[in-house]
């Protein structure tokens, strides 16, 4: 048995918060490394010991494995969880960790070399008969790699071997634009994951994005815990997810379980990760990518199963047998969690900063809020800009959208710009009602989901409380009376 | 008291004054009409507005010169502008500073003080988010000072490079 009795966190904000809800129901201390820019976070309150980091860019902190191996030998943790981002699918990490016979809570350095690039993932597909589309990788010539993708034809995707998240994709409906988008991604990517490494692969149109849950011990057991469906996307960035995956035929539904289940034991997968697939209209689907770690989206598993994934990684990491078998593992209701990000969609979604003047997030059963901020704090550009995850439980999919949007409304931030109001007229979409959702989902729909226009009655109300509620304008020195008012722009 | 308030992206000269028992009000040119016009506050960010019949309840917070106000089912956003700031925003427009379109790090750096450039010539690679994005000159000229330096974050509407004033002809 490896022994864990303290387990530090190479993470930051909500799932920070969400890891130590675990540790401290376990009775586990947790250590938190923390930037300043973090001081205020719920989770530095929750750690039993916190050690502050520094970096050229408060990222660049969360990605300094000095630091991180020095603050678990300063506090004696014998174990790390590094969520996931940074340095979660980095096997120098987890090798440098084992020289320091610190456990690395996650899968071997060997496993998340072949699944954590894309390129290894496909080609061990490939080799083993796993069902993938149509690609071509970088090889020595340019001209070559030009050619062929030019020959899988448009659309074509363009992705980082070593990336994931979403980062460094580009699609190419174009073919004169295949050059630019490769630049484009291989800039990216070597930003990102300091591997320039490109391939390009079919895009398949009005994809699903389906993606299963896999757990595995150390003793040969390896279960799934159904799947998600992660299709409501904005430029590849997840915003609404659910289990189970609506309007999914059952039979669909096993195969696409197996096949992960069967990927995940050929490449000797341990502790928890998620096979992603696309699933095409024609119902053919296709290996996207394995992440080697626990993803953002796992609480609407943990809702439908009631399981906790957090817990299991540490028992698998400990070497303990998975505690059930796969005929055990149950499926109830239907989960839906919505990200909550700072962000104006109405100013193409651009990232927003400020402070969380109000921040009132809904609480109730059935509710989970995964929340990496509290009231007061301030939302900066330093990282990216999820402030939690909303996540609902209902007995069927209709019942729980009902409650999704319940909790929007009974949700207020003020201070902040939001996706409140977006992830509301998602929710309130007949479309998405139905279930006939895929990638191209808000693409499709943007005039649908803007926002009902002010009439012109509320638009002077909303001026006259913001107006009155200001100094300028009440402050007894400032009041002038007719006809002065008239002058027009007029100072002392 | 007249100020420009920006709210979803347009602009509304608002006037208000009067003293609570007999106030004037009126959104954009026009002579300020007499109305009744109130706000009272309740608990926990909430008011209630009221103008002439028309009254509703909205959850409201303010900083600086931003008011941030939920009502009639969605949050609204809105800025109550400085006149100084209007009058700096007017002359700003010769296209000296190439200001920030969202928060976010420098990436790369490719012009320094005294460079020549020409319009559309790439200055800096910026990241936000997950999306590089290239700021280029607004025009031809002499590059007056870059103001970040790799790896350093700034906000929204930030001046990342400044130009040598061109002289006007």
């Amino acid at each position: 048995m490896t022994t864990i009795t303290k387990i530090l966190i190479a993470n930051r904000g909500e799932i920070a918060c969400r890891i130590l809800r675990t540790l401290d129901r376990m009775g586990i201390p947790g250590v938190l490394v923390y930037h300043a820019i973090d001081a205020d976070s719920p989770a530095v309150k929750m750690a039993s010991e916190t050690i502050k980091i520094d970096g050229q860019t408060p990222v660049a902190a969360y990605l300094d494995m000095e630091q991180i191996i020095a603050a678990c030998k300063k506090t004696q943790a014998d174990a790390v969880h590094p969520g996931f981002g940074f340095l979660a699918e980095n096997p120098e990490f987890a090798r440098r960790l084992e020289l320091e016979n610190i456990t690395f809570i996650g899968p071997l350095p060997e496993t998340m070399e072949l699944m954590g690039n894309k390129i290894k993932a496909r080609s061990f597909c490939l080799e083993n008969d796993f069902p993938l589309a149509p690609s071509v990788t970088e090889s020595d010539s340019e001209e070559d790699f030009i050619r062929l993708a030019k020959s899988i034809g448009v659309p074509l995707l363009i992705k980082a071997a070593a990336g994931g998240g979403g980062k460094g994709m580009h699609i190419v409906r174009d073919i004169d634009r295949l050059e630019e988008a490769m630049h484009l991604a291989k800039g990216e990517a070597l930003r990102s994951f300091g591997d320039d490494t490109i391939y390009a692969e079919r895009y398949v149109e009005q994809p699903r994005h389906i993606e299963v849950q896999i757990l595995a011990d150390h003793h040969g057991n390896v279960v799934h815990l159904g799947e998600r469906e992660c299709s409501i996307q904005r430029r590849f960035q997840k915003i609404i997810e659910e289990s189970p995956a609506p309007m999914l035929a059952p039979d669909l539904r096993n195969l696409i379980c197996e096949t992960a289940l069967s990927i995940a034991m050929k490449a000797g997968y341990h502790n928890a990760g998620t096979v992603e697939f696309i699933l095409a209209p024609d119902n053919n689907f296709y290996f996207l990518e394995m992440n080697t770690r626990i993803q953002v989206e796992h609480p609407v598993t943990e809702m439908v199963t009631g399981l906790d994934i957090v817990e299991l990684q540490i028992r698998i990491a400990r070497d303990e047998t998975l505690p059930m078998r796969q005929d055990e593992i149950t499926s109830k209701g239907h989960s839906i969690e919505m990200r909550l990000y700072a962000e104006d969609p109405e100013n193409d979604f651009m990232p927003a900063i400020g402070q969380l003047l109000t921040y009132q997030l809904p609480e109730g059963e059935d509710i989970r809020v995964d929340n990496g901020f509290t009231e007061r704090m301030n939302v900066t550009s330093a990282f990216d800009p999820m402030l939690a995850k909303l996540v609902i439980h209902g007995m069927d999919r209709k019942d729980a959208v009902k409650r999704a949007i319940c909790a929007l409304e009974k949700s207020l931030v003020l201070g902040v710009t939001t996706n409140i109001d977006f992830l509301k007229q998602i929710l309130s979409h007949p479309v998405f009602s139905k279930g006939q959702i895929d990638t191209g989902f808000i693409t499709r729909h943007a005039e649908d989901l803007l926002p009902t226009p002010l009439t012109e009655e509320q638009r002077n109300l909303l001026l006259a409380a913001a107006a009155l509620s200001h100094r300028d304008f009440i402050d007894p020195d400032f009041n002038v009376p007719q006809p002065y008012a008239t002058i027009g722009n007029w100072r002392n | 008291m007249r100020r420009r308030i920006d709210i979803e992206n347009q602009q509304y000269e608002v006037t208000v004054f009067g003293r609570p028992e007999e106030r004037f009000f009126q959104v954009a040119d026009g002579a300020p009409k007499p109305v009744s016009l109130s706000l009272e506050e309740n608990e926990n960010d909430a008011h209630t507005i009221q103008i002439g019949n028309n009254r509703t309840q909205i959850r409201m917070a303010a900083k600086g010169e931003m008011v941030y106000a939920s009502a009639f089912g969605r949050t609204v956003s809105l800025c109550i502008v400085d006149p100084v700031e209007q009058a700096a925003q007017a002359s700003g427009g010769r296209g000296n500073k190439a200001r920030s379109p969202m928060p976010g790090t420098v990436v790369e750096v490719n012009v320094t003080a005294g460079d020549h450039i020409k319009k559309g010539q790439p200055m800096m690679t910026i990241e936000s988010m997950k999306i590089l994005t290239v700021i280029s000159a607004p025009r031809d000229g002499e590059v007056l000072q870059v103001h970040f330096e790799p790896g350093k974050t700034f906000d929204k509407n930030a001046v990342l490079v400044t130009l040598v004033e061109k002289e006007e002809l």
